[in-house]
């Protein structure tokens, strides 16, 4: 009785067994909406489950292989990269630089296309380009404000420990935000999946499930549609697991004083 | 009766240390000095507590004593050398204790002594040896962030001993702490002065009888005053108390004694004035 007036309480630590019961409940209510929902345009989940089943025997797994191995590609130079350059803000020179990249987060895709098609030698290229591109401006900017929202004592605390600027460096932006990092990373992962069905169209060469879903689209199969949304939105959900519980493995330190922790 | 001493070399000197910002004097010739006191019988390390009413520039000569900050003329050395002081050579314990979060108690530790100890074995067995002393062996494998308020000052305090050059400052050690913790980080501050003869710990502090519990010696920092009153720009050590030669240190029951009483009282007389 308690935990469940806790559940609609503010500020209230419910246990993990009550989580398992809210996130239960609250699916199969979602559930029951999607299956009973008047919405004429919205499939059925049999049918959902249906268009999966053929697109499956159609070579769905095939191009999740391909869509999945071009994002893991995009997250792990967009990573190096941008960590890369949200470090080198320690160095004056490098913060309007910097700047100026997160600033390309406002830009449009659409016209930058042509600029890194003559870049590219590729299709795969092309798409990894755009996909970089995206996720970076995004994650730059996070990892800049990590390192900028540093205090001034943790600085102090690595030179009194007569520690040299380098030195500094490794300590307190780098060994000391890993775990924020990790943290930037799992929240602009996600963009890669998101953009990756648009950077599938520019070039389908090589297909992926973003040129599959754009082609049921285009023919308006709405239940493969959202059988391949469903299919994506899985495999983000693992790929949030997994960065979440790298950060759980190397920064074990990183939620001891949260109070949901 | 106070107990015999005598005064040995000066261990930290405060040169005519002058500060400003835009122009404006923050300090202004700030000069002090600390000498090692000797007693025959005993290792007799020196504690100095430093008062000064809010905004007066204490963290300014704090930072500067501890080598972070730079001063606008002046210097402050150590050990007679001839030199500034370098960030490092001074301890620092920041008032919420800052350790990396990153790192365990022992991980902390080591990565301190290590800094100034090159071989790994005795390295790790100082370490040890003040986890110890400090009774915080069993913590060893914990993160700061599972240690309470009086265990993370003491791994603070031990980390910055293990590096820095028998010099400690301690940013308002006794701020919102209960009767007893006051006495145990008293008697604590205490016992990292006396385990060399050349430690040497500058308090920060606003409590003026916490401070003159522990200290054998108060620097009283402020401005001066001109004629109609009024604070004149640029602060410095305006007064400077003997403890030892008022016979009011190294007694254990000091603070209840009325002449203790009597020096708290004027000393916070004059703290008024500034």
């Amino acid at each position: 009785m308690n935990e469940a007036i806790a559940v609609l309480s503010p500020n209230r630590v419910i246990s993990k067994k009550t989580i398992r019961w809210l996130v239960g409940f609250q699916l199969l209510m979602l559930f029951f909406v999607w299956l009973f929902s008047p919405t004429v345009f919205l499939p059925k989940p049999r049918e959902v489950f249906q268009a999966l089943g053929e697109m499956w025997v159609e070579g769905l797994g095939g191009e999740l292989i391909t869509s999945f191995y071009l994002n893991l590609e995009a997250i792990a130079l967009s990573t190096l990269l941008s960590l890369l350059l949200a470090y080198l803000t320690v160095i004056p020179f490098f913060r309007p630089i910097v700047a100026l990249l997160s600033k390309l987060r406002f830009l449009s895709m659409v016209g930058l296309t042509f600029f890194f098609t003559l870049m590219a030698a590729t299709g795969h290229e092309l798409k990894l380009f755009l996909l970089v591109f995206s996720v970076s401006v995004f994650f730059v900017t996070g990892m800049a404000e990590v390192v900028a929202s540093i205090p001034k004592e943790k600085f102090d605390l690595a030179r009194t420990l007569r520690m040299g600027e380098w030195r500094v460096v490794w300590e307190v932006v780098v060994l000391g935000q890993a775990d924020k990092a990790f943290e930037v990373l799992r929240q602009n992962a996600a963009m890669g999946w998101m953009m990756l069905t648009m950077v599938e169209g520019i070039s389908r060469s090589e297909g992926g499930v973003g040129a599959m879903l754009l082609n049921q689209n285009k023919h308006f199969h709405l239940s493969a549609v959202f059988a391949i949304q469903l299919t994506i939105l899985v495999l983000g959900l693992a790929q949030d697991y997994a960065i979440g519980l790298l950060r759980k493995i190397f920064c074990p330190y990183a939620d001891l004083t949260l109070e949901r922790a | 009766m106070a107990a015999s001493y005598t005064y040995g070399k000066t261990l930290l000197k405060v040169e005519d240390v002058s500060l400003e910002y835009d122009g404006r004097p923050i300090l202004k010739r700030v000069s002090a000095e600390i000498k090692d006191i000797i007693r025959s019988d005993r290792v007799q390390g020196q504690v100095v507590g430093f008062l000064g009413p809010s905004g007066i520039g204490k963290t300014q000569l704090f930072r500067i004593i501890a080598g972070l900050n730079k001063p606008t003329s002046g210097r402050v050395t150590i050990n007679g050398e001839d030199r500034p002081v370098q960030a490092g050579e001074v301890g620092v314990v920041a008032q919420n204790y800052p350790l990396f979060e990153h790192r365990t108690v022992i991980s902390n530790l080591l990565l301190a002594a290590k800094q100034k100890e090159k071989d790994d074995k005795v390295a790790h067995d100082k370490v040890v040896q003040y986890l110890n002393d400090f009774d915080l062996i069993d913590k060893a494998r914990l993160f700061p962030a599972q240690l309470s308020g009086g265990q993370r000052q003491r791994c603070a305090i031990i980390q910055q001993i293990l590096c820095s050059d028998h010099f400690l400052l301690m940013d308002e050690p006794f701020s919102g702490l209960d009767l007893l913790m006051l006495e145990k980080t008293s008697e604590l501050i205490q016992k990292v002065a006396n385990m060399d003869e050349l430690n040497t710990i500058i308090v920060v502090t606003h409590d003026v009888t916490a401070a003159a519990a522990v200290a054998d010696h108060l620097w009283l920092m402020g401005r001066d005053h001109d004629a109609g009153g009024k604070p004149l720009p640029g602060s410095h050590i305006v007064e400077t108390y003997d403890l030892i030669e008022r016979d009011l240190c190294w007694h254990p029951q000091i603070i209840t004694q009325p002449r203790f009483i009597e020096f708290v009282r004027e000393v916070k007389e004059r703290f008024r004035s500034l």
